[in-house]
């Protein structure tokens, strides 16, 4: 299967998965207001709550007891993916939840996997927006990779850090994973791991080196799709102390070193009405709509939509 | 992608290999705040040994190019290796931070984009710092702000379209040669701008001494 995003009409992905290396960094809250803000500018916009081990997405927009979740076209209760599909009080915004789904979905099997996002592409919305689990499990990786699109989400914190740079490191050795042959991956990891044993955990790009000088042709292959992801960050819960310039440093390095194209589309500031917006069950983007953290959100959406930032603030 | 090995001086500290000795510093002060070992950025990506050889090499790249004797010799070794091309290098007298490459994109605003890129030179500048202290300025003071960036009047003058009788005036104290206070203010306005610098401040702080 290639890109679920081929199928986008223009440049830009429609499909973005939200994720983080670590829980906290408000995956679930980005993506919950990134998106009210889409609809209310007239995109049709589907949330996805594809964390699906531990699933809140309905919670924070707003709707504690959803009746259909993502499971109930995983097990055939239903048999398209947009009868899962739940309409919001928002006009054009609406929410597959994962609230019903069964507690062992986490360790989703690659065949369901594959059917979930192959529905997910033929879905017709101006923006999918998918949050996703913390962690690097295949299933986060997995729906990244096979996006070619994505925002990573962390906060400026040593721990986030740390995590953001292990999901780019997954994302990357998935990747090659998922173009090579299995034994040929296996046989090419075992190589690398023996010239450098941080080969696979800290030196990915390693493998793509050594599979240029064993196949050129495949590892050229292989570089030109990681250069032609689309990826962004964001980084979240900026206090006024914190170094602005923090999440685009973390791209300037991780192209520098791992050849991985990242655009930083800004910063979101802390605001302490967010855990409050949250507890209250509310949007936090219409409550506080002059807060600088709604700004922030509104130039963020101008990364991912391709908007000017006039078109962007005024939203 | 390049290795850290395989990278040039010049590539390590992503600077044009005529870079100015003021953005050779520059430079080696932001990667230094990228790959220090408190850096919150680079924080896990490299183990304490990559950490070290980075900043070695950081070192090495400073040393040579802020050494005029030692770069000219790294610059003759990168002709020779046809890395870089005889008459790019850096040569002391030649006009440094041109403004013109701004100037030419249509369809952006060049008056934005040339602050924006001056600002941050503007606000390490140690010299430009300090007379932005002063609660007067003079044109004498803007013209060592000007001299300290390294750009001309006449790039000003096709930049912000003003005739260069007036931007020559206004650094020489010449204030009867401008059509009226209100011109001299937009004129200072535009002129402080296009060098990166903030156009009320420039402009009430110049001002000050006619009202005076």
């Amino acid at each position: 299967m290639n890109s679920i995003n081929q199928y986008s009409s223009d440049f830009m992905p429609h499909i973005w998965p939200i994720g983080g290396g670590k829980g906290g960094t408000g995956k679930s809250f980005l993506t919950s207001n990134i998106g009210i803000l889409l609809a209310r500018q007239g995109f049709k916009t589907l949330l996805i709550d594809a964390d699906l081990g531990t699933p809140n997405l309905h919670t924070i927009i707003g709707l504690p007891n959803p009746e259909i979740s993502l499971s109930d076209f995983l097990n055939r209760k239903v048999a398209t993916l947009e009868e899962t599909v739940l309409e919001m009080p928002i006009p054009n915004l609406f929410l597959i939840s994962g609230a019903r789904n069964k507690l062992d979905i986490s360790n989703l099997a690659h065949e369901q996997k594959m059917k979930m996002l192959r529905a997910i592409s033929r879905l017709d919305y101006d923006y999918i927006l998918l949050d996703l689990g913390a962690g690097t499990s295949f299933n986060t990786i997995d729906f990244f990779t096979l996006s070619d699109s994505g925002i990573f989400v962390c906060i400026p914190e040593p721990t986030s850090i740390e995590n953001i740079y292990r999901l780019i490191r997954s994302v990357y050795v998935r990747k090659i994973r998922q173009v090579l042959r299995i034994d040929r991956f296996r046989s090419l990891t075992e190589k690398a791991e023996a010239q450098n044993q941080d080969a696979i955990t800290h030196h990915p790009e390693y493998l793509l080196d050594m599979l240029k000088n064993i196949d050129p042709e495949q590892g050229s292959k292989i570089e030109r799709i990681l250069k032609a992801f689309q990826f962004k960050l964001v980084l979240n819960q900026v206090r006024r102390q914190d170094n602005p310039k923090v999440g685009a440093l973390i791209c300037k390095i991780v192209e520098k070193h791992l050849g991985m194209k990242i655009q930083f589309i800004g910063n979101v500031s802390f605001d302490e009405r967010v855990h409050e917006a949250v507890c209250r069950k509310e949007s936090f983007v219409e409550k506080y709509s002059y807060s600088q953290s709604t700004l922030d959100l509104k130039l963020v959406i101008k990364g991912i939509t391709g908007m000017t930032e006039e078109q962007a603030v005024a939203l | 992608m390049k290795r850290l090995e395989d990278l040039s001086f010049y590539e390590l500290l992503e600077v044009e290999c005529d870079a100015s000795p003021f953005e050779v510093h520059q430079a080696y002060k932001e990667m230094h705040q990228l790959y220090h070992d408190d850096s919150l950025a680079s924080y896990s990506f490299f183990s304490r040994e990559e950490r070290e050889e980075i900043l070695a090499k950081l070192d090495e790249a400073y040393s040579t190019l802020m050494d005029e004797r030692n770069r000219s010799r790294y610059d003759q070794l990168l002709i020779e290796r046809g890395i870089l091309e005889k008459g790019m290098q850096y040569q002391r007298d030649r006009k440094k931070l041109s403004l013109m490459s701004d100037a030419k994109h249509p369809g952006t605003n060049t008056a934005l984009r040339i602050r924006d890129r001056l600002k941050p030179i503007v606000s390490s500048n140690p010299v430009i710092q300090e007379i932005l202290t002063q609660d007067v300025l003079s044109g004498e003071d803007l013209k060592k702000i000007r001299d300290e960036l390294g750009i001309s009047l006449e790039e000003i003058a096709e930049i912000v379209k003003v005739r260069m009788v007036y931007l020559h005036a206004i650094e020489d104290d010449q204030f009867e040669k401008t059509p009226s206070r209100i011109f001299l203010k937009g004129f200072l306005r535009a002129y402080a701008q296009c060098i990166g610098l903030d156009a009320d401040i420039v402009a009430n702080r110049y001002l000050k001494r006619i009202h005076d």
